[in-house]
């Protein structure tokens, strides 16, 4: 045994749990939650270190937590993160339309009413059913679209050229367009 | 993948890129050729084309301002992560020597130091993303009482800095051993010699909360175990460092449950999972050494870390608050057989001599340093140093098992909405005693053995002052207990003037459910009978011992004893009353505990620095109860007593017409509530004084007062929230009375 036999901190013990992988993961967490969230527009109330670890406890309450590579953990950490920014945006939706008890209903509001946060919304409602029929490409946006990636990246993650990626995403965003047009 | 898709994709993709529209035309005559259900799609989508680009450069500029961190770019972040302190390197005064190890927040390095000492030291490099000033202030600030520590278990944290890329770091003297955990493992050191370093432990902590120093993060990986002349040594690290590093709950972050969280929750307090840290004292810290306990005697913490971690925030709050965790011989005993066998061999001994040495004195012993409810633990590290220093030398222990009365406490404590649903002293209480006494008479006599065992340690012990004290103290405290259980059956027999006297003796001060519950029984009860003054002195003892029982219940509390001080004749006293009343609530979050805070304080006229102080209480009122859902009838009924407290509110900052639209809106609201309209009425009265609209004030007042005047005509009785308690009707009376000699009467 090593002389100095785990000094100060020491790992939790076997396995491959979360307070492992967490140190692993975490820088290029936060590269991508700072990537979402570099801005110095107004109106800001969440940091990335903050939109790390929300994600992070997010993937860990869904119960299944092997990943079988790399690209399967930032997967779904993006859909994490997906999931807290579209929590915000209907938040935000409501707070700024007044309807603070109601559910609202963007179904059927003008384009050209709808703020940003509802734009966010509806893009989201037409990206699932993207998936429903294209999953591939629904990755794709959501890497894009979400996770603020580069094209290299996606393309790393999701193990398809980078050439790939940029003709999905621009098809992807023209498709969600119609089909949120379509949906009115 | 989806062909079709895949085929207007390819086509989408290369007409895109032909900006000529001749060119496109041609190209998409060619591509689609008798295909015109493609070509309709890809020209629809050609049409949409810039539309969409535009739209998803919006939305994301969007979702960027959702979000930001002031003052770092990601570039900077990105900087910050991949740094790694290279042997040779120079953090301050610290020159790296090598990697020590590596955790979920930190790095630590041995360090050489070169001034004014050189010495080896050990450096931690705190990871996660913190502002790094901040963290330092928070240090800074404790630096002194850090300094005044000086305990052979405890390892000293020297200093702390910003290395070059400006996160923060802590030297601490240099440890060299292994967790505690791992060392008596490892040595399969026996249960005794485990409680004997366990001790040793207390003590360190002991003497840092005597300097005033909270660990806040106790658990095995800052427990070190060294070899001091061949004998070990359990050396505390990182205190202090848990506080400079923790996220301050003024940074409103989303994830309210902290670093902490993704570190070690197995070991937190249930009041630190709670309260986000806000509220966090020494007896936290007894919690997490009851966790470090009980995992030395069974190999496990009481709740599965892991499990903890994949429960998510709310589940895990929800876990460390309300599940009883199952006593350390119980948990041993329902092990697999190849689980407990190696738990007993790590501890040099057989499993059916561990579960039996431990079943007992130690059960109860981990059990109280682990209760919810803190004012239940040790009160001192020592207190439980000595517990077990008792169960070492086989005298009896201070921790008891838990008595079935004690545990039917614990289960109307969880089911307070119980107690807050009866006016009368706890329906569950009676029920649970059967409405006789013999329960009772038992367990006086169990506590009388208690007692007396204690009395005895008190004799045998040659125990420090301190300890001989609080031994008086919690023989007190039980006696006073004692005296509120039998209060509470006599009020069960409806022996009223009986419970009145027992708790005259008792004098409870110490927060309980039960004692709460009596006191609101008598205060009533005094009220009623029109005795003003000894209800008054009740209410007041309630809201001494009344803070377990939560917003709803402690404010109504507040409405009772408020109304009770001025009937008794005692306006010198309501001015402390609303002190009293502004402290508890003053920053408390939920609008009803503030609409009520708001109006008891405003029943008589305040001063200036009052109403400063309830400006903030009656902002968040009016902007709960502006706007509410008319279909909600429970938001309504709230809205409608909110708007009684605005009224009032508006009327005493001189606000008359803003004043006569909330007493008008509370009138207006469809379910009727006497007393509510009565106060309503009354504030409207005066507010149309003012505004010289006097017939119109004399009306209200009077409708007011009929209301009220028939109302006390008969006999008064408690009432029930839908048509206002007595206390409501007693309000409306008092203000009608300031209002009538301002007013007149017709």
């Amino acid at each position: 045994m090593n002389e100095i036999t785990q000094i100060l901190l020491s790992r939790q013990g076997g396995g491959f749990d979360s307070e492992e992988l967490l140190p692993l993961v975490y820088n290029d967490l936060r590269r991508i939650a700072a990537a979402r969230m570099a801005s110095e527009a107004e109106g800001q109330t969440l940091q990335p270190t903050a939109l790390v670890h929300e994600a992070w406890m997010r993937m860990f309450n869904g119960g299944d937590h092997r990943w079988t590579n790399r690209g399967h953990f930032f997967g779904e950490a993006v859909e994490a993160m997906r999931r807290i920014l579209i929590e915000r945006a209907r938040r935000k939706s409501r707070l700024k339309r007044g309807h603070g008890w109601v559910r609202l209903d963007i179904d059927g509001l003008p384009l050209a009413e709808a703020t940003p946060d509802d734009k966010v919304l509806m893009i989201n409602d037409a990206l699932e059913r993207l998936e429903a029929e294209d999953p591939q490409r629904a990755k794709v946006v959501v890497m894009k679209f979400f996770g603020g990636l580069t094209n290299q990246e996606t393309a790393k993650i999701l193990g398809v050229a980078e050439r790939t990626v940029e003709r999905q995403w621009a098809f992807a965003k023209a498709w969600l367009f119609q089909n949120i047009r379509e949906q009115m | 993948m989806d062909d079709t898709l895949s085929r207007e994709e390819e086509v989408f993709d290369a007409a895109r890129k032909l900006e000529n529209p001749a060119e496109r035309e041609a190209f998409l005559s060619q591509a689609c050729r008798d295909d015109s259900a493609l070509r309709e799609r890809v020209e629809t989508l050609l049409s949409v084309h810039n539309n969409a680009e535009e739209m998803f450069t919006e939305c994301i500029s969007a979702l960027r301002s959702s979000a930001d961190d002031p003052g770092s770019s990601a570039a900077s972040h990105l900087a910050q992560g991949l740094e790694e302190e290279q042997p040779g390197a120079q953090i301050g005064h610290y020159k790296i020597v090598q990697k020590l190890g590596e955790g979920g927040c930190g790095v630590v390095y041995m360090a050489q130091q070169e001034k004014p000492m050189r010495r080896l030291v050990a450096l931690k490099v705190i990871k996660l993303g913190m502002d790094t000033r901040a963290v330092i202030a928070r240090f800074d600030a404790e630096r002194q009482a850090l300094a005044m520590m000086d305990h052979p278990n405890i390892a000293k944290v020297l200093d702390a800095g910003a290395t070059r890329t400006g996160r923060p770091y802590f030297v601490m003297e240099l440890v060299r051993g292994a967790r505690i955990t791992d060392y008596c493992d490892q040595n399969q050191v026996d249960t005794r010699h485990r409680l004997e370093l366990f001790i040793q432990i207390c003590h360190a902590i002991q003497h840092a909360h005597q300097k005033g120093i909270i660990h806040r993060d106790i658990k095995p990986s800052n427990i070190i175990v060294t070899l001091h002349d061949g004998l070990p040594v359990p050396k505390v690290i990182d205190f202090g460092i848990a506080k400079a590093t923790e996220v301050p709950l003024t940074d409103k972050t989303l994830l309210t449950a902290q670093n902490q969280f993704i570190g070690t929750p197995a070991y937190m307090s249930p009041e630190q999972a709670g309260t986000g840290g806000i509220d966090i004292d020494t007896r936290g810290d007894i919690y997490s050494l009851g966790v470090l306990l009980y995992e030395l005697l069974t190999g496990r913490t009481p709740f599965d870390p892991k499990t903890l971690l994949q429960s998510g925030v709310d589940e895990m709050r929800r876990t460390l608050l309300e599940v009883e965790p199952q006593r350390p011989s119980s948990r041993l005993a329902v092990l697999a057989r190849d689980d407990l066998s190696t738990t007993a061999a790590r501890r040099h001994t057989e499993p059916p001599r561990l579960i039996a040495l431990i079943r007992g004195d130690l059960d109860w012993i981990v059990m109280k340093a682990l209760e919810k409810e803190r004012a239940r633990r040790y009160e001192t590290a020592n207190g439980l140093a000595v517990d077990i220093q008792r169960h070492l030398s086989n005298e009896p222990v201070l921790a008891r098992p838990p008595s079935r009365l004690y545990r039917l406490q614990k289960l109307i404590r969880r089911n307070k909405v119980i107690f807050i649903a009866t006016a009368a002293v706890s329906a569950a209480l009676i029920a649970g005693l059967g409405a006789s006494t013999w329960l009772f008479l038992k367990e006086r006599e169990a506590r009388r053995r208690a007692v007396a065992a204690e009395l005895q340690q008190i004799r045998l012990t040659q125990e420090a002052e301190l300890a001989r004290s609080n031994e008086a103290r919690l023989r007190r405290q039980a006696e006073a207990r004692q005296k509120v259980i039998q209060a509470a059956v006599l009020i069960s027999q409806g022996k009223l003037d009986q419970a009145d006297r027992m708790i005259t003796d008792a004098s409870p001060s110490e927060p309980s459910v039960e004692a709460a519950a009596v006191l609101r029984s008598l205060s009533e009860w005094r009220a009623l009978q029109d005795k003003w003054p000894m209800a008054a002195d009740r209410s007041s003892s309630l809201l001494r011992v009344n803070q377990l029982d939560g917003w709803d219940q402690g404010s109504l509390d507040f409405l009772g004893a408020g109304v009770c001080l001025i009937e008794s004749g005692r306006a010198d006293q309501f001015d402390q009353f609303r002190q009293l009343a502004l402290s508890r609530f003053a920053s408390n979050t939920n609008s009803v505990a503030a609409e009520r805070t708001v109006k008891i304080c405003l029943l008589k006229p305040p001063d200036q620095t009052m109403m400063k102080s309830l400006a903030p209480l009656a902002g968040m009122a009016e902007a709960s109860f502006t706007t509410f859902d008319a279909r909600d009838s429970q938001a309504t009924f709230r809205a409608a007593w909110g708007s009684v407290s605005l009224a009032l509110w508006e009327y005493r900052l001189g606000h008359y017409a803003k004043s006569i639209v909330w007493a008008k809106r509370c009138l207006a609201c469809p379910e009727s509530n006497p007393p509510r309209e009565a106060a309503a009425r009354v504030v409207l009265a005066m507010g149309l004084h003012a505004g010289s609209q006097t017939d119109e004030a004399l009306k209200q007042l009077h409708t007011a007062r009929q209301s009220i005047a028939e109302k006390f005509n008969e006999t008064l009785e408690s009432g029930g929230a839908d048509q206002g308690f007595w206390f409501d009707w007693v309000f409306a009376q008092i203000l009608s009375e300031e209002a009538t000699a301002l007013v007149g009467s017709q």
